[in-house]
């Protein structure tokens, strides 16, 4: 008996085996930089790797008939790994030095390896084919989000932020659980295929239940209307890299669990599910950036940035399953990329001073290259031409109008302009306002400078560019 | 014993744990009530793969799996809370109020 392993499998073999791998290494050798570089080496080695693999089309390759990676699934890695490589970028500081009036965290190897696992959850969601690793990975990805929340033990609000987000978690998992039970009662077995024949050959109220459970679960995760409201006290209370952390990898674990839902074995009912969606997208965008107007500490506005967001992506999943996935994975890219370079810039910020928006007054006086990002990241948030958020935008919305919703997609064109609003703000307080007394000094390290200008690159080309890379972007034609 | 009293009954659980949570001032209450919302699907899984699914083992499997997941989450869960209690000397839920809006 031989045991070759398919190449397409090796990523999530690297990814699986590197928390151990940087754990372990932190028990041998003490108080060394290793765990931590060798968890952003691994991260990159993965990335690359994925970069590497062809696309296939179709239904993809399956590993012992229960692992598929497909182009989706793919893709959708290349986003959580690049979110996790950014996130422990952007953690270093914070376990260098105190920030944000907070003391400094400790234990970096073990929050390498947590952040890795989350991810691997991530992975486990995109590959599922049966309810059972479906529901695995879901969990697998959301306890060590909890775990990262509280990870500095030092600052209270981080335990309450945790406490909030792991009750609020836990009645997501049932009502989940619930949905997944009844699916399995409707179809008699937990395979994504005999779901998706049995929905196919005539519906049930067991079908209906499951589809309500379900979404009322996953919205929890994905912070739509009406289970958001515990989104921005965790995202104010964790850390801010733990905030970018949940703002992306979280998020778009969730997002994938929804495609993979809709397009897998609830795809027969599609149609039936698109007033729901409708529906949930539109509210929550709206309440997303009815709520953002009047934040002034810059975490929490942020959280009602992302709940808007989360709305706009559902519009796409209105649309047929190629266009939505590719507009899906697209418009991820550039939210991963967009975000992350607005927290590297608060995490500059937050170094000596609150993380809020009177800490931004000045700062184009004081660095204005600092302030240059900051405007690129929020133009990109916004979706302003040419940089890649509009062009993530008008893809989501493409998708969305391409199956005739255009009563949504207007009213989130509309919205559009209500969010342009108060990503101005930001850019209003870094640019006009004056500074109220002496300001402190900002400390870059070299990391922080490169990582800045890398991702504000990155906005600009991928709005330019956008075919820049064959894998991200052969999307377009899959 | 049908399928049907099976799951009017694992629907009563899970609708008690969710009146728990909503009045449940105390946090290992709160918990209790999830606790017993989860263990409510669970008694629809067997239910089912014993009554009707054509897939039986997968059903009761699934369960196991549940119960296994459960226990790491409300490992998490007791481990920030005991951490919190360190800070706040308090378990009460309406305490919580320093995060807001």
């Amino acid at each position: 008996m031989s045991f070759s392993v398919p190449q397409f499998i090796i990523p999530d073999l690297i990814l699986l085996a590197l928390p151990f791998l940087v754990i372990g290494c932190r028990l041998v050798i003490r108080n060394s930089k290793l765990p931590w570089r060798l968890a952003c080496i691994g991260l990159i080695a993965v990335f690359v790797l994925l970069n590497l693999l062809p696309l296939v089309g179709g239904s993809g390759n399956y590993f012992i008939s229960n692992w598929r990676v497909d182009d989706f699934g793919i893709l959708m890695r290349e986003v959580l790994t690049l979110s996790a490589l950014l996130g422990l970028l952007l953690a270093k500081d914070y376990f260098d030095h105190g920030a944000d009036g907070k003391p400094q965290m400790n234990q970096i190897a073990e929050f390498a390896g947590t952040v890795a696992f989350a991810t691997f959850g991530g992975y486990i969601v995109v590959s599922a084919c049966d309810l059972l690793t479906f529901f695995l990975g879901l969990e697998m990805a959301t306890i060590p989000m909890y775990i990262l929340t509280a990870w500095n033990k030092k600052d209270q609000m981080g335990s309450e932020a945790a406490t909030k987000y792991i009750l609020m978690g836990s009645v997501a998992t049932a009502f989940e659980l619930f949905g997944f039970s009844y699916l399995y009662g409707f179809a008699g077995s937990i395979h994504f295929d005999a779901i998706q024949n049995a929905a196919a050959a005539g519906t049930s109220p067991l079908l209906w239940i499951a589809v309500l459970f379900l979404f009322c679960g996953i919205g929890f995760k994905l912070t739509l209307f009406p289970f958001y409201t515990w989104a921005p006290d965790v995202y104010e209370g964790a850390p801010s890299p733990v905030t970018a952390l949940l703002a992306v990898t979280s998020k778009a674990t969730a997002i994938a669990f929804l495609v993979v839902l809709v397009f897998g074995p609830l795809a027969p009912v599609q149609e039936q599910i698109a007033p729901l969606i409708a529906i949930l997208a539109g509210v929550t965008l709206f309440v997303g950036n009815l709520g953002a107007l009047k934040q002034s500490r810059l975490r929490r506005f942020m959280a009602y940035s992302s709940i808007a967001q989360a709305g706009y992506i559902m519009v796409a999943l209105l649309g047929p399953a190629e266009m939505s996935k590719t507009a899906i994975i697209y418009y991820l890219f550039l939210y991963t990329v967009a975000n992350y370079l607005a927290f590297f810039v608060f995490g500059v910020i937050g170094h000596r001073r609150e993380e809020s928006f009177d800490a931004l007054r000045g700062l184009s006086k004081q660095n204005v290259s600092l302030a240059v990002a900051l405007a690129v990241a929020m133009f990109s948030l916004a979706g302003i031409p040419p940089l890649a958020g509009f062009f993530g935008k008008f893809h989501l919305f493409f998708s969305g109008a391409s199956t005739g919703h255009y009563a949504l997609v207007v009213f989130a064109v509309l919205n559009n302009v209500l969010a342009l609003y108060y990503y101005l703000q930001v850019i209003k307080s870094a640019w006009a306002d004056e500074p109220e007394g002496e300001l402190t000094t900002l400390r870059m390290t070299k990391r922080q400078k490169l990582c800045i200008f890398l991702l504000t690159v990155g906005v600009i080309f991928m709005g330019i560019l956008p075919h820049l890379s064959d894998n991200i972007f052969a999307g377009f034609s899959l | 014993m049908t399928l049907m009293n099976c799951l009017i009954l694992s629907f009563i659980l899970f609708g008690i744990g969710l009146w728990g949570l909503m009045r449940r001032r105390h946090l290992v209450g709160m918990l209790i009530s999830t606790e017993i919302m989860l263990n409510a699907a669970n008694m629809n899984f067997i239910a089912f793969a014993y009554f009707s699914a054509k897939d039986a083992t997968a059903g009761s499997v699934f369960s196991i799996f549940v119960i296994a997941v459960t226990a790491c989450e409300m490992a998490v869960a007791l481990a920030i809370i005991v951490s919190m209690y360190r800070r706040r000397k308090s378990l009460d839920v309406e305490q919580l109020r320093d995060l807001h809006d």
